[in-house]
This record gives structure tokens, C-alpha cells and sequence, in this order.
């Protein structure tokens, strides 16, 4: 189980065209930025490459190359390495966004791209389970966001008043 | 040691400080730890058949954090 072969196995599918970007998002893009928390399955965000006379969004080209390499399918999972990889397009402006500036980060030698930490607190937000605000706190406690970078982003994606709200809930010291 | 709540409190959000302080590669091989565990634990109170992945599912938007 080595979730940097699954980074790996993502280059290699990349450099091969199979996708025209990607980033990761999710718990283990989190765990870029903040401390390492128990996770099911990696989130790979991706943007694809249209073929003429398919669906603009499809990912058997993505199952295909990776079953081809190794990996095996179990349901909307393929698994690489020994971890369920789910590749999702991103399906809102935010996440757009999210994918288009996500950084490039260094793995002992492996490149790997990732959601920045602001796009990933601001997906929380906008996601609003209890365990997205429980990782919007982590991101606020640990001191990891630019908060005029993170305002900036809820502000252009209208989530200034859910951020108003989250501040009264959990942020402030009268009820 | 001590059971004064501050105290503890300030002590875990050091140990949280310092996780998230450790390389990125570090993390990660952690993470892989976690997970393993985390199989070996499902697979113990799952009964047979059921899906090791089982969670709290989220819409695909909904999937970056």
C-alpha cells in the first residue's frame, strides 16, 4: 500500500494524454497541509481530453490506461496500490477553479499536484457535512490559509455569507 | 503529566502542530498506515461480503475535502 505510487501511476497518465490535468483533493490533499487523518480512498480531480463522438466527460479512457497498468476496478474505484482511487470531474465553478490553480508539490522526488490549501477549506465550506467544517477548523487553527487569498475565493464564488455563518457557529465567542 | 484541561489541550494541539509540521512524503506513508489499519479493522466487524468501502458518501462536487 504506497499512496505515492498511486501519484506515480497519475503522472505517468497524465504525460500520457490521457487527461489534461488533474489535482487532489480530498483528505489526502488535506494531509499537504495539515495533519495526516484516516482516509478510505484518494480524490483525483480531473479535467479531460473530449474525443470527437464521445461524451465530453468520460472516464473508461481513464479506467482502460489503468487497468492496463495494473489496476483493478471495484465500482466507480479503480485500485492502485492498494487504495480506491476515484477520479471526479470537477463539478462546480469552485472546484473549476480549484483544479485550474492547484499547486505543484514535491514528494521525495515525485511531483504531485494538489488543491491549494485555500480551495480546499473553501470546498468545506461549500460542502458544509460535519466532517468538512471539522477540516475548515483544522485549516483556520493551524494557521495554513492566506486569508486574503481564502476571502477572496469565498467572496468570487458567493460564499461570503455561509463563511458568516460558520464564523457565528464556531468561531466566536458569543452565541 | 497533568489533568489540567489548558494544559492538555495546548499539549494536543502541539502534537497536531508538529504532525502536520512533519514532510509531506512522511504524512503520507502515514496515511497508508491509516488506511491499512483501517481495512484490518473494517474487515473484522464487517461481516462477510459487505463493501470494505463504506463511509460517509458525498456527492462528486462535494468530494474535494
Amino acid at each position: 500500500m504506497d499512496i505515492k505510487e498511486v501519484i506515480t501511476a497519475i503522472n505517468h497518465m497524465e504525460a500520457d494524454g490521457v487527461i489534461e490535468r488533474y489535482a487532489i483533493g480530498g483528505a489526502v490533499g488535506a494531509t499537504f497541509y495539515l495533519e495526516p487523518v484516516a482516509t478510505m480512498d484518494v480524490d483525483i480531480f480531473v479535467a479531460f481530453h473530449p474525443e470527437p463522438g464521445s461524451l465530453p466527460i468520460s472516464p473508461q479512457r481513464i479506467f482502460d490506461y489503468l487497468k492496463a497498468h495494473g489496476g483493478r476496478m471495484r465500482g466507480e474505484y479503480v485500485v492502485l496500490a492498494g487504495w480506491p482511487v476515484q477520479f471526479l470531474p470537477p463539478g462546480t465553478p469552485l472546484a473549476y477553479e480549484a483544479l485550474r490553480d492547484a499547486v505543484s508539490q514535491d514528494v521525495e522526488g515525485t511531483r504531485a499536484r494538489v488543491f491549494s490549501a485555500e480551495h480546499l477549506a473553501a470546498i468545506a465550506l461549500q460542502t458544509g457535512r460535519a466532517k468538512d467544517k471539522a477540516r475548515l477548523l483544522q485549516f483556520i487553527e493551524s494557521g495554513a490559509l492566506d486569508s486574503g487569498r481564502f476571502q477572496d475565493i469565498l467572496t468570487r464564488h458567493g460564499l461570503a455569507e455561509a463563511w458568516r455563518k460558520f464564523e457565528r457557529q464556531f468561531l466566536s465567542d458569543t452565541p | 503529566m497533568s489533568f489540567d484541561l489548558p494544559k492538555v489541550l495546548e499539549s494536543k494541539r502541539a502534537l497536531r502542530r508538529g504532525l502536520a509540521a512533519l514532510p509531506v512524503a512522511e504524512k503520507l506513508r502515514m496515511l497508508d498506515a491509516l488506511h491499512e489499519r483501517e481495512l484490518a479493522i473494517r474487515g473484522r466487524a464487517s461481516p462477510p461480503g459487505s463493501s470494505a468501502l463504506r463511509g460517509n458518501a458525498a456527492p462528486p462536487h462535494a468530494k474535494a475535502l
